[in-house]
């Protein structure tokens, strides 16, 4: 029976291979053959455009040759050869005819209707003075909308970009990357060492690391200045000599080599009024005598905004310590490609590299254009960011919603163009030809917008001082984002893509089947066009949107406002502390000099903070003094971090919250309760078991309520040994870990013994007027070392960080969409108002004739559009409830939600009262309507 | 002219492929062989062969090369493409079916009901 049952599944199975492979067979078959006409069409369609006159002349040669032909037959069969010639023409036809037949037949005949004309253009110009309220309203939203689809991939491009001073793109950097952790590996000194000696594919290898450097000036005061440790290569590969004096050279790497430095063109004339005599000088770096050997001219900034080259040491690139953010580059031999260079970096021997990072089976050596070096980006550029697709299809999200207005503002334009279409149709255009007009003069407007758009980005681009936006340093001088060709013609593709959509829909809408037939009836009153259910659907999305964009952008300001002067939500009375920031001068130095140097420097930083605390204390005053890593009220640095029992894999450990080493008597200097269990002592410090102190919204979230005394949590990195347990011992409230929302987020401290915070941040409780107290530190920290680098002290009350900078960019970018979906919203509205008026002009006319009262008639045009209004501001209320409303805070909600309640209102106002105006405006015309005239007008 | 059948709708481009499938010809060859192995009973609108032939070409069914023909004239030669030759195969085949089918259906009588 067995046997029975697999013979019957064994020839079923055959018999299913056999149709299937059958059915495969008949498949790719035909998909070849599809394949093949599909390649035959082309092919033929690219020579019908390709050589059009040769086509046509052998389209006549071959008639010719009929016609010749049949005529000598018909003189064979005994006909005179004129009358034969004339028999042959007749029973040919005409040839005009089957030439236009003939070339529909090769797919000439759609393209030759697709063919623009000059005056498609000089029309669509024409448009744009014609109606400049609906040109300008259109060019607003392109000239937004393309620039922003723009953006991404220009950043994207933009950071791969050669060098300034790399013309021929041939400098590459030379890395070390973890794919597991998607970041790069810093090489060691034994790396560079392996590139430089088997690397044959660079002409030269150079290693640099930024450092910020304490430079002295001539009265003792300190400023940070951003420098570079280099090797001497640096200045050959960049191709750059020095103004003055020399580059540096090989012989000052060398051990024991005086200290030398090659200073930049802007630290010349800023700090030393570009002394001709400079060579030669000394500067004191760090407390340590430099001799100026050059000064590079201006626009020298390697890596980023440098203005410091001090030579890389020997000791540092053959030392077995691995110095911090070291990296390589070198210039390409001529006549390697990249990926010659890459193939070969790829090969090094990783058993010569014993000792070295390359030896790591795991990192992968890569050889990466600068400012994916510079920038730590994974091989791929930006585009392969997971969140790249996102931006850029959000971005394309906007452009698309910008067109879909404008395409109802062109419907509404073509729309009341209803007789010259008509006409246009009657003396033979096809369909065809009308929807490239209709695209053609669309194509105008947006190419116009493009242009705008991108000449105003590059304007606005080249004025913004990124340093004051961003409160860091200013983009690298490498990063170009100002307009390129290739930005250029993509900007024309996007007007393209914008034209597609905002011209052809409209104008397939309008020349469709009921149109046409309505074109045809010669006594048509209008146009019988309606404006249809897209364009209401997108007339509320746009109010709702708006409603809820311009709540946020208020929500944004109103809480930025209140920033200032929310003490209670950051826990601190912040207003009643002075913020000073110091770094100590040797920071950027000591990079060189291994684990000794980094010793001392901790001593003499200890010391140095002792000192100024207590020197400080003493001030009239002060009540009270502390140290951390970062204040309340200023940006927590983010670590992730795993809390001792949660099981789960090691991808997923640990979770972000905000932390701050911070020194013991912290949370008493900012007058802050332990809620439970203890504040740090200075037991902690020594003994072997860390400690760790969260704030409540810590045990809430990831404690799940449970008592916090007692329970462990460690640091996480990836891709790094794990550090130490620190046992909870005990819970404070929330003393503002960022700006922006200070009242929530997890928070994390541990205590630091002094000398291991830098830079460090002193909050100086000195009760009213802080500010009155920042000449007196300025003395005493200059009393104390007069090295020391003093960052402008601020009240802590007045602290802006790049949470803020971010909500200020966030809120613009938000006003900015909110004034164009406003402007969208008008004009749509508007336009449809307009539209609707103009066609029923006669139906006013006779409603009024009827006795009508004006005011009623009024109201049945404008009923459209109010129910829109309506619609939107509801659903735009309802979007904005739901942005607002945090899915992890609960307690939050409420308070959000009252505080935004007023922008969401006066959100509805707005937009309200400007969608209302735009009814109103063409409603006055309906009112001007005299019954009489609106009869005659039609009939 | 009169004792001449119309050709079928649909029929045009299937006596075309079989005209060219016979051996390279002009297009005014193509007319005249058709006409003769019809022996005369299908007669083509003059007009309509060359539409015909150039969506013949389009669709990669057949090839065009510029040669001498018999009076020499320079003449356009057409012959057929191997992807013609299948398409050629497969028409004829599907005509046969319809042609028999029609054939039979016309010819039933009262008993085969």
């Amino acid at each position: 029976m067995v046997n029975g049952l697999v013979a019957r599944l064994s020839s079923l199975v055959q018999g299913l291979v056999a149709r299937l492979s059958s059915l495969v067979q008949g498949l790719v078959a035909s998909l070849s053959s599809l394949a093949q006409g599909l390649v035959a069409r082309a092919r033929s369609l690219l020579r019908g455009i390709g050589s059009r006159s040769t086509v046509e002349a052998e389209m006549r040669e071959e008639f010719r040759h009929h016609i010749e032909s049949r005529a000598d037959d018909l003189v064979h069969q005994g006909m005179p050869r004129r009358a034969a010639a004339r028999q042959a023409h007749r029973e040919f036809g005409h040839t005009e005819t089957h030439r236009e037949h003939a070339r529909a037949a090769r797919g000439l005949r759609l393209l030759d209707q697709m063919r623009f004309s000059w005056i498609d253009v000089r029309l669509g110009v024409r448009m744009l003075t014609k109606h400049p309220m609906l040109t300008l309203v259109s060019v607003f939203a392109l000239a937004i909308g393309i620039p922003v689809g723009l953006a991404p991939m220009h950043l994207a491009n933009a950071v791969e970009a050669p060098l300034p001073e790399d013309p021929d793109d041939r400098i590459r950097g030379i890395r070390l990357w973890d794919p597991v952790t998607a970041s790069p590996v810093t090489p060691n000194a034994r790396d560079f060492d392996l590139w430089s000696r088997e690397l044959t594919g660079f002409s030269s290898l150079a290693a640099f690391r930024a450092a910020t450097v304490q430079v002295e000036s001539d009265d003792g005061r300190a400023a940070a200045v951003e420098g570079a440790h280099v090797t001497a290569s640096i200045f050959e590969i960049l191709g750059r000599a020095p103004q003055l004096g020399r580059a540096l050279a090989v012989g000052d790497q060398a051990s024991g080599a005086p200290d030398v430095v090659v200073i930049g063109h802007d630290l010349w004339a800023s700090r030393f009024a570009t002394d001709p005599d400079m060579v030669g000088r000394t500067l004191r770096l760090g407390g340590v005598p430099h001799t100026v050997v050059g000064v590079m001219p201006a626009g020298f900034l390697f890596p980023a905004r440098q203005q410091l080259w001090i030579p890389l040491r020997d000791e540092v690139l053959t030392g077995a310590g691995t110095p911090e953010h070291l990296r390589v580059l070198g210039r390409l031999s001529s006549g390697t490609t990249a990926e010659e260079a890459q193939a070969e970096l790829g090969s090094v021997r990783r058993a010569e590299a014993a000792d070295s990072r390359t030896a790591d089976e795991r990192v992968v050596p890569e050889v990466v254009p600068f400012g994916m070096l510079y920038i730590g980006l994974p091989r791929g550029g930006l585009v392969s960011e997971p969140g790249f697709l996102f931006f850029q299809l959000l971005a394309l999200a906007l452009l698309l919603v910008a067109c879909g207005n404008v395409s109802m503002l062109i419907f509404a334009r073509t729309a009341t163009r209803f007789r010259e279409l008509a006409v246009r149709t009657a003396l033979g255009a096809s369909r065809m030809r009308i929807v490239c007009q209709i695209f053609a003069e669309t194509l105008v407007l947006a190419v116009l917008s493009a242009g705008i758009g991108v000449i105003a980005i590059d304007w606005i681009l080249g004025r913004i001082d990124f340093a004051m936006l961003t409160g860091e340093a200013a983009l690298p001088y490498w990063l170009s984002l100002g307009i390129t060709g290739e930005a250029m013609v993509r900007a024309l593709a996007l007007a393209v893509l914008s034209a597609t959509v905002a011209g052809v829909v409209p104008a397939i809408r309008i020349t469709g089947k009921d149109v046409q037939q309505s074109i045809r009836r010669v006594d048509a009153p209008a146009s019988g066009i309606r404006f249809g259910g897209v364009t209401s659907t997108l007339v509320v999305a746009d109010v709702a949107v708006s409603v809820a964009v311009i709540a946020l952008a208020l929500g944004l300001a109103d809480r930025m406002m209140s920033v200032q002067a929310s003490d209670h939500l950051v826990g601190v009375s912040a207003d009643e502390y002075l913020a000073v920031e110091f770094r100590l001068a040797d920071d950027g130095i000591r990079g060189g000099g291994g684990a000794a140097a980094e010793r001392m420097f901790t001593e003499r930083l200890a010391s140095t903070q002792q000192r100024l605390v207590e020197r400080l204390l003493a001030e009239p005053g002060v009540r009270s003094v502390t140290v951390a890593e970062a204040l309340p009220r200023m940006d927590h640095p983010s670590r992730r971090v795993e809390v001792d029992g949660t099981e789960v894999s090691d991808r997923e450990r640990g979770r972000y919250v905000r932390t701050a080493r911070v020194d013991v008597g912290f949370f008493d200097a900012l007058d802050q309760p332990v809620l439970s269990g203890r504040a740090f002592d200075f037991a902690d410090l020594e003994g072997d078991a860390p400690v760790a102190i969260v704030n409540t919204v810590f045990v809430e979230r990831l404690l799940g309520g449970r008592d916090a005394l007692g329970q462990r949590v460690r640091f996480v990195v990836a891709g790094a040994e794990d550090g130490p347990w620190h046992e909870i011992v005990g819970v404070v409230g929330h003393l503002g870990t960022n700006i922006v929302n200070p009242e929530g987020g997890p928070a994390l401290y541990v205590p630091a013994a002094p000398g291991t915070i830098h830079p460090a941040r002193l909050a100086i409780h000195v009760g009213n007027a802080p500010e009155s107290l920042a000449p007196r530190v300025r003395e005493v920290l200059a009393d104390v070392d007069p090295t020391v680098a003093l960052e402008p002290p601020v009240v802590l009350s007045r602290v802006r960080q790049g949470d803020w900078y971010l909500m200020v960019a966030v809120a613009g970018g938000l006003a900015l969409l909110a004034g164009v979906l406003v402007a969208l919203v008008a004009s749509g509205v508007y336009a449809m108002m307009s539209y609707s008026i103009s066609e029923r002009t006669r139906e006013i006319g006779i409603r009024s004739a009827l006795g009508a009262p004006r005011q009623r008639v009024v109201l049945t045009i404008l009923r459209r559009s109010l129910t829109q209004l309506g619609i939107g501001a509801l659903l735009g209320i309802a979007l904005a409830a739901f942005i607002f409303t945090d899915p992890d805070g609960g307690a939050r909600q409420t308070t959000l939600i009252e505080a935004l309640g007023a922008s969401v209102g006066l959100a509805v106002g707005i937009v309200g009262i400007i969608g209302v105006l735009s009814c109103l405006v063409p409603a006055r015309r309906i009112l001007a309507v005299e019954s009489s005239a609106a009869l005659r007008a039609e009939g | 002219m009169t004792d001449k059948a119309d050709i079928l709708p649909g029929t045009l481009d299937l006596l075309i492929l079989k005209a060219v499938s016979l051996g390279e010809v002009h297009g005014y060859g193509v007319l005249l062989r058709i006409e003769r192995v019809s022996g005369g009973a299908l007669a083509i609108q003059q007009g309509a062969l060359y539409p015909a032939l150039y969506r013949l070409e389009h669709q990669g069914l057949i090839r065009s090369e510029w040669g001498r023909s018999e009076n020499n004239r320079r003449a356009k030669f057409y012959r057929l493409t191997p992807e013609g030759r299948r398409r050629f195969g497969e028409e004829k085949a599907s005509w046969k079916r319809l042609s028999d089918a029609m054939a039979l259906t016309l010819t039933a009588t009262p008993q085969e009901v």
